[in-house]
């Protein structure tokens, strides 16, 4: 009497923007104490959301827990070489993800991305305060993009969530690789301030 | 001095994770080398935290965060950070190059021009190659069937966007036409990702476009 959908499971309501400093608190107690329950904790605020975008890119629901159990793992083992250099909590976990990723699905080396975190970045103060204040300039944007236009918004999730490469874009949405490139850079101007930190 | 970069919507693709590896592996190897667009990776990586951040969740199934919590008794190995060694040539592009520039065994591709592919993963399309230009010679004016990643890594050339210099990445869209003359003084080498076969405009090196394997 239901009507499929694309996954047994039904998504649950979006979120809105995560805490900030619970956060930091969360990802630094795992890095300095090796505290299991903080890793729990963000296996409860992310997995759900690493296992949808797996889901989106072609994996089945086993594979998409899989590679989402694995980014925790991968959390675990590399907490201690987190700073806010990597970014908020999210996006850090966001690029071990999209490493994974491209590892296991797409069947490609992800060695450019690992090697590029070795390049010593010029670091500004490292504490929790600047892991907080990125936290909170994620949720800005986060925020940000969904005032975006409706077209916008589209070729950014499916860029960046659903991971589809550009031209593919252009043959789905039906416009030329061109326009796709347009409007992400009218994106970007428009969540520019956010992103650069001006605010 | 760096003064070329990337495009912005290049960056973002980088961050998205959808390039193909001789694309991304050109972006790590400029980035590596800009301070700026170390910067701008950082700032296009946010989109994808916020993207994360703002997405719905689906339930994981009973007992998975039980699984991951066993998982971290099975494994303590912590990642270690291994020494960056110090060398001329840029980390990601260091395991594609272990032996550098010097040992590369080129291939003639007409007067002045010298090509090598360099391997990437297999089922790759797209195509990552090492372009040497002499001193002051012109390459042929072609345009591309798709996107066509440039990083110089020695020397310079001249087009009709400008000086390309070492470090310099040019960043052309597909049906871009352009006729690039290594600057004098020293030959040019540049790392290409093009993810289709060069199109040379003259007809003479279309015929010969097939021997040369360009
Ligand atoms: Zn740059």
């Amino acid at each position: 009497m239901l009507t499929a959908t694309m996954s047994q499971i039904p998504p649950q309501p979006p979120t809105g923007p995560l805490p900030a400093d619970d956060l930091a608190k969360l990802i630094e107690r795992v890095a300095t104490l090796r505290d299991r329950e903080a890793l729990a904790k963000l296996f409860d605020i992310f997995a759900p959301k690493l296992k949808a975008i797996m889901l989106r890119h072609g994996a089945n629901s086993a594979m998409a827990e899989d590679l989402a159990q694995e980014t925790l793992l991968v959390v675990w083992r590399k907490a201690h070489l987190y700073s806010a250099q990597r970014g908020a909590v999210s996006t850090w976990i966001f690029t071990i993800a999209r490493n994974l990723r491209i590892d296991h699905l797409r069947r490609q080396s992800n060695r450019p991305y690992e090697d590029l975190e070795g390049v010593e970045i010029a670091s500004d103060a490292p504490g929790g305060d600047r892991i907080v204040e990125e936290n909170q300039i994620v949720d800005r944007v986060t925020l940000a993009i969904r005032t975006l236009s409706k077209e916008q918004q589209d070729v950014v999730r499916l860029s960046f969530i659903e991971d589809i490469p550009h031209s593919e874009i252009a043959t789905r949405v039906g416009i030329p690789l061109g326009t796709v490139k347009s409007r992400l850079r009218l994106a970007y101007e428009r969540l520019r301030p956010m992103l650069e930190d001006l605010q | 001095m760096i003064t070329q970069h990337p495009d912005i919507s290049t960056l973002m693709a980088f961050s998205a994770g959808t390039l193909d590896e001789p694309y991304a592996l050109v972006i790590s190897t400029h980035v590596a080398m800009c301070e700026a667009c170390q910067e701008g990776v950082r700032r296009t990586d946010r989109i994808g935290g916020a993207a994360l951040s703002g997405e719905a969740g689906v339930a994981m199934s009973d007992g998975a965060r039980l699984r991951l919590l066993a998982a971290l008794d099975a494994d303590d190995a912590i990642v270690v950070k291994s020494p960056v060694e110090v060398s001329e040539m840029p980390v990601p592009l260091r395991r594609y190059l272990p032996y550098g520039l010097s040992s590369i065994r080129w291939r003639a591709n007409g007067p002045g021009v010298a090509t090598r592919d360099l391997p990437v993963s297999p089922g790759v399309k797209s195509r990552l190659m090492l372009l040497k230009v002499a001193a002051g010679r012109r390459v042929p004016e072609h345009s591309h069937g798709g996107q066509e990643l440039t990083l110089i890594l020695q020397g310079a050339y001249k087009d009709r966007f400008g000086i390309f210099a070492t470090g310099d990445i040019a960043d052309h869209d597909e049906d871009v036409e352009h006729q690039p003359i290594a600057e004098p003084g020293e030959d040019c080498i540049c790392l290409v990702a093009v993810d289709a076969k060069l199109n040379f405009r003259s007809r003479l090196i279309r015929l010969l476009q097939p021997l040369f394997g360009m």
